[in-house]
């Protein structure tokens, strides 16, 4: 063994003769470990059959790693960094919030941004804001599906007509500045909307004096010209005073939809809500609507007459005859034309003409007559300027000056473009006149009727831009393309009040490549364009707010300090007020000819309360929003009335077309009851053609139909056709899959007390009507559950509730809620957790309207809990009824066991399911609510009375060791809702407002037979008619 | 009319076969290479049965919604198709083991088949309440089985019932036919040339002898397991039937569910059971052990059960208006005149007018008409369920939630795979095992019970 050893440590033992003899090559091979072939580098260039057994090992190896890596389990992706430097005002799992101003629309509410480690998740309103005192519509909700937008454009674009490339800031602020600097007298343009923020006010004023041949042009697709202008001849002021809505007894709306698109709804919503307190039953206001199309405020009201927007002009002269000439009111002694107008027509002969109930037009003119300066008499927006001048004659003639404020003006920072304007524009393009045309987060290409033929005109226009948040029809004609900031990405201001001022600021920083698009403008003004500074607008802001808004507040803080509050409050309002004065001016009756009114057809084209002027379109969550009345989603249509419908032999979803001077278009058909006969009513914003992948192929674009020939204002339309064609629309409703005039169920929602509603006088006389209905009560065999701490209720009251679905889209954000899409939506598959219902009763001429938000009731003896075979579905202690998602398997037998039909099961990943995934991608689960679990496949969800929040307040006082109340939780529909009808809370707080709802003698639940013991108390609907009967 | 010899019982097996015959019709299928009308029968059947795989794999794949359920209808095809196959399967039951229990000696030319016809539609219904659900890989969370969640299932839940009601009901029937063909698996035992068969029929015929012994212990079993299969023709349906009756649901509510439901299920098994039967008499030349007689009797239990559901039907309507209450009496009225009308005349004409066809001998004894009748009490059957769950649902009690079912091409490609599944199992099964029971048949044959009258009586 020992020699063995020593032979094998000494000796060089030799394998071959050319080892031996010493061979180069043999020696080489021999210090190698490995022979030639075995250990070179892969070199995929090389034939790969030669890889060596190692290499081939290692990459067998590599990409078996790799295959494991690649398909491994979500949650391992990336790299999880906790905040090592914690950001100050950041604690992981609080929200912080931030007020700013919204700009879905022109209104500019207050808003508070939520927003959770770094990222906004939910907007409400600002509480400290005077308008919308803490409420925000729907859209305003639904913006910030917009910021997460995964279609926004998210760097600069160049290119002519489908061929565009990218191009930096850089270049496009030198190549602008160029255009912008060359002396040559050529007009440079912007078109924009409606601008309410004194300081971009201020930069386009500027930018005007840096290049003065700089014009400006402000369209709205809405706009309420018509009553401003006759606002302006009556009263010789160009702004609306705020209305009293509050103040009023008697309010007559004339084809007026302040509770929905005429005017800031939040605020008129509230102020008509506060008349409808069942606790104040004297108070009740008395509404009357007369109106051709069937609007929220119509739905909503106590009397409704139909009667066709074209004749609103003769029905305001005939109560003006009834209530000066016939009744002698008002004192104002009427000459010339007016004296004429009002002189040959009377009520009687207008009820026969248009057959309008007589005995409501006598309870009506008495009202009037009766109750004078309480009565408020409101048009919409819609009506011509002759009507409007007629109306400010009836309030004139009323005494009712103290419902309009004097304090209080809806001011405009400057006036519409005329349409001469527009055309001398086009006119300019058309002539090559115009060196350069800024679309300022415009969309005229869309907007603007086909009359002014702008998209012809573009073409000769050698540079366009246009500043947008993501593709439209007038970015795809443009050369240029910048993409601009998001609201929540911006700095701003906003007044839309006589010394009332509010605040934009970013919450996030831009998530793209884009800028403000009052920045862009400013950076043009500077000399130097190389440099872009983020700040410079912001400077500019503060300097504005420092030289013209605080002077006018007469604050006694140091400007810093005010700045800082008033970013905090987000709203900043001068105490003294001036009083503004108008007088009614008699002259204007001079312009008040009779408007032709022909036999045919009357159009109107109004906006939708979801997608606004069409800038929503691409917003699922406002898609999906069932249209308040119609209930339809995804789409326009053209509504007739029932009787129409007959006439020309339509259902719904026959196909018509439809001319306006000349203008055709083909609309999908949906029977309207309530709709004037002879009358159309489309809503404009849909029919995008060059849009993100939401908005494609929704609805019908009816902005063909805009027309110079309208009567007298831009969205109505006199002596239009109607015609069937063949084909068929595809409109989807989340109700009504039945016909409304079925006798085995008409009324049903009545014989089953889904719907309890009676008079005011009915109440006052007997209180107790809503609990004396026959009531079948069943007996309990097993001993009940005590609920001994906190049991949570809601109460929704029906008198407040408008049905306009705010709610619906506060739920959406807050839970998490995916969007279907359309194809679903007429599968009945929505997924909304809260849905508003809608009942029509009487004949569908003249239909009472009930609406009720139907969630989870949360029923004591859940008829849901005891049928899930996995016990997914449970009671807790405070009296919720629970969805445990892990749990379930997807049998759906509670969905199919709820008499309320209030589950919702995930037929398919919808995030996954809708537009190839458009809402599965990246930017879009920035979004979601962290405390809320987003849904798989196959799993029942439903109202949790949004646990989240409850559990957030029950740590809180857990922390500071003290009971928890019902006050602390706020659910999401209720801070949403506008009225305040959603009260939420602990019932067994016998203090508390939600027990005396629960014990109110107008409360009731649904279905109450089942004996299913529902937690959602619905306070009886209450109609202020004359009689008792409804 | 002939004149009926009631002094003599009707002979249960025809043509004075003797054992030997019996045995050797019986088997011969067994034996055959399968002819070329086998293979295009197997072939529709497997065809039905890809599409039913291809529909489920997308089911799978992409979620419930292929489907055209909606809110409210949760539940369509998928219960429909469960329910139904699960009423199939009761015929086989009642013949083996109710029969069996009444000493009815008919039975026993048709009880294997029927029985095998319990078990493959069983099988094929236990495909539903595992396919309906949203997350079917999680369907075993309906199992009580212990775990560290402590998690545990919901014993007050019909769903819960059905697991344990219809698994027993498989593993039952199972047994139950298992045990039945252990004297045949021996006679082939016996009978078998090649190698393979031999050891295989050895194996399944558990050492049989044939001995006194071994018969004795049969008969025994047999019988506990006829009497511990007959609870169950009841059990099941009325448990598959508490899925609707426990709801609150108006025209699920309903306490006459449970006979409603047995009465159906046999009805609609017998209807199968004849289908399929009237084939495998003509193509294995058995007409004389699957007598007229037989399928006369069959027709007769159709029209009685036919009858007990047409008496249900109009009980059901009775209750509504006697109850006094309108979302009972509304959902009643919507079925027969609402969208769903169609589906109800549908369920009403073949259900209860058709049947009624029984009443005349002809019409019982006719090959043609028994066939069509069949048919129609099987698509009347399958749509009284489709009426039950779907128009119940299609309208409860908040109109503004009421829906309309449209079925989907996968709602119908998963039925035509339920067809395909079952036929393709009755086809293999026609080739693979003694489609009567030999040893049975043996038994009540002419001169099987040597006697001092000749063997007649």
């Amino acid at each position: 063994m020992a020699d063995n050893k020593d032979q094998n440590l000494d000796v060089n033992y030799w394998r071959s003769f050319e080892e031996l003899n010493g061979d180069v090559k043999s020696l080489k091979l021999k210090h190698d470990e490995f022979h030639e072939g075995v250990t070179e580098d892969f070199d995929p260039e090389k034939n790969l059959s030669g890889i060596s057994r190692r290499k081939f090992l290692a990459l067998v190896g590599a990409s078996a790693a790799l295959a494991g890596a690649g398909c491994s389990d979500y949650r391992e992706k990336g790299e999880i960094v906790a905040y090592n430097k914690k950001p100050e005002e950041i604690v992981i799992g609080k929200a912080n919030y931030y007020s700013s101003t919204c700009s879905s629309c022109s209104l500019a509410c207050g808003i508070l941004i939520k927003t959770r480690e770094g990222r906004p998740i939910k907007i409400d309103g600002n509480p400290d804001h005077p308008i919308n005192k803490g409420k925000i519509c729907a859209k305003g909700q639904a913006s910030i599906l917009n910021l997460y937008d995964p279609s926004r454009y998210q760097r600069p674009t160049k290119g002519n007509f489908g061929f565009r490339n990218d191009i930096d800031w850089k270049t496009v602020d030198k190549e602008i500045k160029n255009i912008l600097t060359t002396n040559d007298g050529k007009e440079i343009a912007i078109v924009l909307h409606k601008v309410n923020s004194p300081t971009a006010i201020k930069v386009l004023e500027e930018f005007k004096n840096k290049y003065p041949t700089l014009k400006f042009y402000y369209y709205d697709l809405f706009d309420d010209g018509a009553k401003l202008s006759a606002f302006r001849k009556t009263h010789g002021v160009a702004a609306l005073p705020v209305i009293k809505f509050e103040d009023a007894k008697i309010i007559l709306a004339l084809e007026g939809d302040f509770l929905g698109v005429d005017g800031n709804k939040l605020e008129q919503g509230r102020k008509f809500a506060e008349r409808r307190d069942v606790d104040d039953t004297k108070n009740f206001s008395r509404v009357y609507s007369v109106e051709g199309n069937l609007s929220i405020t119509g739905m909503n009201s106590d009397y409704r007459l139909r009667l066709s927007p074209v004749h609103q002009y003769e029905f305001v002269a005939s109560l003006l005859n009834e209530l000066i000439l016939k009744r002698n009111i008002g004192g104002i002694a009427l000459d010339g034309v007016a004296r004429e107008v009002v002189s040959s027509v009377s009520l009687d002969s207008f009820a026969s003409k248009h057959d309008l109930d007589k005995n409501v037009l006598k309870s009506l003119a008495d009202d009037l007559a009766n109750h004078r300066s309480d009565v408020l008499v409101f048009a919409g927006s819609i009506l011509n300027e002759e009507t409007h001048i007629l109306v400010n004659l009836l309030n004139e003639v009323l005494g009712n000056s103290k419902l309009f404020s004097t304090t209080e003006i809806n001011e405009n920072l400057h006036e519409y473009s005329s349409k001469t304007e527009i055309e001398n524009l086009v006119q300019s393009m058309k002539n090559g006149n115009v060196k350069l045309l800024i679309h300022f987060d415009s969309n005229p290409v869309y907007h603007l009727s086909k009359d002014f033929d702008y998209e012809n005109a573009l073409k000769n226009v050698a540079n366009t831009v246009t500043l947008c948040i993501e593709e439209n029809e007038t970015a795809a004609l443009s050369n240029y393309v910048l993409p601009i900031n998001h609201n929540f990405e911006s700095w701003g201001d906003a007044s839309v009040r006589n010394g009332l001022f509010s605040l934009l600021q970013p919450v996030i920083s831009p998530l793209y490549d884009t800028r403000q698009k009052e920045a862009i403008l400013l950076h043009w003004m500077n000399d130097n364009v190389d440099n872009f500074d983020d700040k410079q607008y912001l400077n500019f802001l503060k300097n504005n707010w420092m030289t013209n808004v605080y002077p006018k507040i007469n604050s006694p803080l140091t400007f810093d300090r005010y700045w800082n509050i008033s970013l905090h409050d987000g709203v900043s309002q001068a105490k003294n007020k001036s009083q503004i004065n108008y007088q009614f001016n008699r002259a204007a009756l001079n312009s008040i000819n009779k408007p032709k009114v022909s036999g045919n057809y009357c159009l109107t084209l109004t906006e939708n309360l979801n997608i606004a002027d069409g800038r929503f379109a691409n917003n699922g969550w406002l898609q999906e929003l069932p249209h308040p009345i119609s209930k339809v989603t995804w789409d326009n249509y053209a509504a007739i009335s029932h009787q129409t419908g007959k006439k020309i032999n339509l259902k719904i979803n026959d196909l018509v077309e439809i001319s306006v001077h000349g203008k055709t278009k083909i609309f999908p058909v949906v029977l309207q009851p309530g709709l004037a006969n002879n009358f159309i009513n489309i809503e404009l914003g849909f029919g995008r053609t060059h849009c993100p992948v939401i908005a494609a192929d929704v609805g019908v674009n009816a902005n063909h139909l805009l027309s110079k020939e309208n009567f007298g204002s831009s969205n109505l339309y006199d002596n239009v056709t109607i015609k069937k064609v063949d084909g068929k629309g595809t409109v989807v409703t989340t109700q009504e899959h039945h016909n409304y005039d079925e006798a085995l169920i008409q009324e049903a929602h009545k014989k089953r007390f889904i719907i309890i509603e009676g008079t005011v006088n009915q109440y006052l006389k007997d209180p107790k009507f809503v609990q004396t209905r026959p009531r079948h009560t069943l007996k309990n065999i097993n001993k009940e559950h005590e609920y001994k701490d906190v049991k949570w209720a809601m109460s929704i009251d029906l008198n407040k509730c408008i049905g306009c679905g705010d709610c619906v889209v506060g739920c959406n954000v807050e839970n998490n809620i995916p969007i279907v899409g359309k194809d679903q939506v007429g599968r009945g598959r929505e997924m909304q957790w809260l849905r508003i219902d809608r009942y029509y009763s009487g004949t569908p001429e003249n239909p009472k309207i009930n609406v009720q938000p139907m969630l989870c009731q949360h029923c004591d003896q859940a008829p849901c809990e005891n049928v899930c075979p996995v016990v997914a579905t449970t009671h807790s202690p405070d009296g919720l009824n629970q969805m445990i998602y892990n749990r379930c398997v997807g049998t759906r037998y509670c969905s199919n066991n709820c008499p309320y039909k209030v589950r919702r099961f995930n037929f398919f990943n919808f995030r996954d399911n809708l537009k190839n995934s458009y809402y599965e991608q990246d930017s879009i689960s920035l979004l979601h609510n962290p405390e809320v679990t987003v849904r798989s496949r196959g799993v029942m969800e439903k109202c949790t009375f949004c646990i989240q929040r409850i559990m957030d307040a029950r740590e809180e006082v857990t922390r500071s060791g003290i009971k928890l109340k019902g006050t602390d939780v706020k659910t999401a529909c209720q801070e949403a809702c506008n009225t305040n009808a959603i009260k939420f809370g602990d019932m067994n707080d016998l203090e508390s407002e939600i027990n005396r709802y629960r014990n109110h003698d107008l409360g009731y639940v649904v279905l109450e037979d089942t004996n299913v013991r529902p937690n959602v108390t619905y306070i009886a609907k209450l109609r202020n008619s004359h009689s008792e009967e409804m | 009319m002939s004149i009926v010899d009631y002094r003599h019982e009707l002979p249960v097996v025809e043509g004075r076969l003797t054992a030997r015959q019996i045995e050797e019709i019986i088997v011969k299928p067994l034996g055959e290479k399968p002819d070329k009308k086998y293979f295009i029968a197997l072939a529709i059947s497997l065809t039905a049965l890809g599409i039913g795989a291809v529909s489920v794999l997308w089911l799978l794949l992409k979620g419930t919604g292929i489907w055209g359920l909606n809110q409210p209808v949760g539940w369509a095809f998928d219960i429909t198709n469960f329910v139904f196959w699960v009423g199939i399967g009761h015929a086989g039951t009642l013949i083996s083991a109710i029969l069996f229990l009444l000493r009815q000696k008919w039975r026993t030319g048709i009880a294997r088949f029927a029985e095998a016809m319990t078990i493959f539609a069983v099988m094929t219904a236990l495909i539903f309440p595992i396919l309906h659900t949203g997350r079917p890989w999680l369907a075993g969370y309906l199992m009580p089985y212990p775990n560290q969640h402590q998690l545990w299932v919901n014993f007050t839940s019909p769903l819960v019932w059905d697991v344990f009601a219809v698994s027993t009901y498989f593993i039952v029937s199972f047994v139950f036919w298992y045990v039945g063909l252990i004297p045949d698996f021996a006679t082939l035992r016996d009978r078998a040339t090649s190698q393979l068969k031999k050891i295989l029929y050895t194996v399944f015929s558990l050492g049989w002898r044939n001995s006194h012994r071994n018969w004795q212990h049969y008969e025994k079993a047999y019988m506990l397991l006829a009497g511990f299969a007959t609870p169950l023709v009841l059990s099941v349906h009325t448990i598959v039937s508490f899925d609707f009756a426990v709801s609150i649901i108006p025209g699920w509510h309903t306490t006459i569910f449970p006979p409603y439901f047995v009465a159906g299920a046999i009805f609609s098994g017998f209807a199968m059971v004849v289908t399929v039967l009237i084939f495998v008499r003509k193509i294995f030349n058995m007409e004389e052990m699957i007598t007229m007689n037989t399928l006369e009797k069959m027709n007769k239990i159709m029209l009685a059960t036919g009858l007990m559901v047409g008496y249900a039907y109009s009980m059901e309507f009775f209750i509504a208006w006697y109850s006094g209450n309108p979302f009972e009496q509304f959902i009643f009225l919507n079925r027969a005149l609402g969208p769903y009308a169609w589906a109800y005349w549908i369920m009403v004409s073949c259900n209860v007018l058709s049947p009624q066809l029984f009443w005349f001998k002809k019409i019982r004894r006719s090959i043609p008409a028994m066939f069509v009748i069949s048919i129609l009490i099987n698509i009347g059957m399958w749509f009284e369920r489709y009426v039950i769950v779907v128009s119940s649902l299609h309208r409860d009690y908040l109109p503004s939630s009421w829906g309309y079912f449209v079925p989907t091409i996968y709602d119908f490609g998963v039925l035509i795979g339920s067809f395909g599944l079952f036929f393709t199992l009755v086809i293999l099964f026609t080739k693979a095992l003694p489609v009567i029971s030999i040893s049975e048949v043996k038994a009540v044959a002419d001169n099987a019970q040597p006697s001092h009258h000749g063997g007649n009586h």
